[in-house]
């Protein structure tokens, strides 16, 4: 018999094709669209090439210094900070400000470089910063030539700027914004196994549909035939799951940490929460098919969105404003236990993680149970 | 075979099945007529001991039903009256799953689901998926599902609603070959006409309670009303209308559309009776026909309503 009903739902659940788009080819549809619309996020941070605008006077062409240290931080490099452009005059270069040409101009005027700007911003601050820095150490350099003038040798040693501060990461890999995009999607995807789950238990009882009726009325024992069903359901979207996270890690290269067996293992709690909680709602609740699986759409939608699923840090807010609900939040469980797998060397937070999946998977199924023992219905 | 003994079934205030009994015997087709929602269905399901009931007796096979009743479940077979197979499995496959619960073994499953796919007339269809099937081959789907593993005891519950004449006729067909290879069969519908071609004893059901019992030849000698007569007439006055009404053998004469129609009683002669009295009025008539009494007219005379009121 296990062969007969475990074979065949595995069968059915993969031709179903509702099922199948929204536990893998929505899923890989949002993975790729995170992979295109976010993957710049991560660069964001890098500082860009800022381009400014020098105004060509005759200050300029006599202050080889200034020059000279403007022409180091243009030069074409790694180092590069400023795209400069010399302009014949302050009207020029005010012109191409306006067009929002350069982020900035500068004029050499009474032996000080004076800074326009438009607006503030990271760029403009930048460029203030190096005209400051570069206003001291001219001021330094003069004063002290003007007091020592034998100790012209020791004046480098006023630009070698040691740093006594050594950058380290705290987590095992380094942060990334857009990957708990990633992991609040395999959450959502994890809690669509509910889609099995109500399938599974609508097609055992006999008050939920005409299929439940006749299996119910078959010489099959109920406890066998629910088991091996469920098992079904867990295979497949196991299944799915497993050719989404090898999509994302393969073919749009989104890193899972070195934890590959833990990474299934989550999925594996996940789906078989997703499914407790299809068949809590299908086996508990009166209303019609399509309300159920409205239901099991909004509820896991909001999870999602709680998750990080549709706002970057949301679940973080959560996690600091409302603590119980994050922890009551399968979808921001079970995305922090891939959080954990990815950043921290430390796994007690991740089995804490996987310890909450699995009693609300026990209670879920537990609550089912005790309604589908019913063997008569006062109607159907 | 099955024995129901003043069976009580309520939904909330509504009493569904008022005191019902009946009997089945070994070897035939019972049929269960009634109007929608005369409580054919809930007195079968609570017969499978899918249903709770407020109180009375059901046994089938000599043993009392109950839900973990799985050596009397083994001997039954089903056919709901919704379809109710996997959308995603072809013929074959939904036929083997259903088999498959009361024969787990393959090699003896096999051979019994190619018999029943051979009976229902799916063998060309064998890998199609249900919406790929029409109407009437998705109802024969339902029955090979139903009885594939050779039960004893067949429900069929308006197992031909919504389906084609033709495929009707081949499943009213089906159903008699099932029956002659042994089956007992529990037939109901709300199509008087079906259950006058196939069954050998009739339950007239209504408001949950049996109005009777019967072969149809005992339920329409149950009833005053005997033949209608209808004749073909291109006028009639009133006048002899009238005589035709006072007629000790005729219950009730109408005409309309060129046609006089006269319900006559039970072993009168009503018929030479309106024909001698059409000659003395020099009426001329065309073609005269007479039809015995159908069931309908036995639910009406009981029940003062149509069978599909």
């Amino acid at each position: 018999m296990f062969i007969n009903i475990f074979g065949k739902r595995i069968r059915a659940a993969l031709r179903n094709w509702s099922t199948l788009i929204w536990t893998w080819i929505f899923p890989i549809m949002m993975a790729t669209l995170f992979y295109f619309a976010f993957s710049a996020l991560d660069e964001a941070d890098l500082l860009t090439v800022i381009p400014i605008g020098i105004v060509d006077n005759q200050e300029y062409g006599e202050d080889t210094a200034f020059r000279s240290a403007l022409g180091s931080l243009s030069a074409d490099g790694d180092d590069k900070l400023f795209e400069a452009t010399i302009y014949p005059s302050a009207e020029d270069a005010g012109k191409a400000l306006e067009n929002q040409d350069i982020d900035g101009y500068i004029t050499l005027e009474n032996a000080a470089p004076n800074l326009t700007v438009s607006g503030s911003g990271l760029n403009q601050t930048i460029i203030k910063s190096f005209l400051d820095q570069y206003s001291q150490t001219k001021h330094a350099i003069t004063s002290i030539l003007a007091e020592n003038p034998g100790a012209v040798s020791e004046i480098s040693e006023l630009f070698n700027r040691e740093s006594f501060t050594k950058e380290i990461s705290l987590t095992q890999n380094p942060p990334s914004q857009t990957i708990n995009y990633f992991y609040a999607l395999l959450a959502m995807v994890c809690m669509y196994g509910a889609f099995q789950g109500h399938e599974s238990v609508s097609y055992l009882q006999a008050n939920l549909s005409p299929l439940g009726a006749r299996r119910t009325l078959s010489p099959a024992k109920r406890l066998p035939m629910v088991v091996y069903d469920l098992l079904a359901s867990f295979v497949v979207h196991v299944l799915c799951l497993m050719m989404l996270v090898a999509y994302i890690v393969l073919v749009l290269g989104v890193d899972f940490g070195s934890n590959l067996w833990m990474v299934i293992l989550t999925c594996g709690l996940g789906s078989l929460l997703g499914i407790a909680f299809g068949a809590l709602i299908s086996a508990v609740t009166k209303f019609k098919e399509n309300i159920k699986v409205a239901l099991i759409i909004t509820i896991t939608m909001i999870c999602s969105y709680g998750a990080g699923l549709m706002v970057s840090g949301i679940n973080y807010t959560i996690a600091r404003t409302l603590p119980v609900l994050s922890w009551l939040n399968p979808a921001a469980r079970i995305a922090d236990s891939f959080y954990c797998l990815y950043y921290y060397d430390n796994l007690s937070k991740y089995f804490l993680n996987l310890g909450i999946l699995a009693a609300m998977t026990f209670t879920m199924f537990t609550i089912t149970a005790f309604f589908l023992r019913r063997q008569r219905y006062e109607s159907i | 075979m099955i024995k129901v003994k003043n069976l009580v079934k309520r939904y909330g205030s509504l009493v569904a099945l008022d005191h019902f009994n009946l009997e089945v015997r070994d070897g035939e087709i019972f049929g269960l007529l009634g109007p929608n929602g005369s409580g054919k269905t809930t007195a079968i399901n609570c017969m499978l001991s899918l249903l709770k009931y407020d109180k009375g007796e059901i046994s089938l096979f000599q043993e009392p039903m109950s839900p973990t009743n799985y050596e009397s479940k083994r001997k039954i077979g089903i056919v709901p009256q919704n379809v109710a197979v996997f959308n995603e499995l072809t013929v074959y496959e939904n036929i083997d799953y259903f088999c498959g619960l009361y024969v787990p073994e393959k090699s003896k499953r096999r051979p019994l689901v190619e018999e029943a796919i051979e009976f229902a007339g799916l063998k060309e269809y064998r890998k199609f998926l249900p919406k790929k099937l029409s109407g009437g081959l998705i109802r024969r789907l339902n029955i090979a599902c139903g009885i594939a593993h050779k039960p004893r005891l067949i429900f069929l519950d308006e197992p031909t609603v919504a389906v084609d004449p033709q495929s009707r006729n081949s499943i009213l067909e089906g159903i008699k070959a099932l029956n002659a290879g042994g089956a007992t069969i529990v037939y109901t519908s709300h199509y008087m006409e079906e259950v006058e071609q196939l069954c050998s004893r009739i339950m007239i059901m209504d408001k949950g309670r049996q109005i009777a019992t019967g072969t149809k030849e005992e339920l329409t000698a149950m009833i005053n009303t005997g033949e209608k007569l209808t004749v073909e007439i291109y006028s009639l006055p009133l006048r002899v209308l009238d005589q035709i009404r006072s007629l000790e053998d005729v219950i009730k004469a109408e005409y309309s559309d060129s046609h006089l129609s006269a319900e006559c009683k039970t072993g009168g002669h009503a018929i030479i009776e309106v024909l001698d009295l059409l000659r003395q009025n020099n009426l001329k008539f065309g073609l005269i026909y007479s039809e015995p009494p159908t069931l309908n007219d036995v639910f009406l005379e009981i029940t003062g309503k149509q069978l599909r009121d």
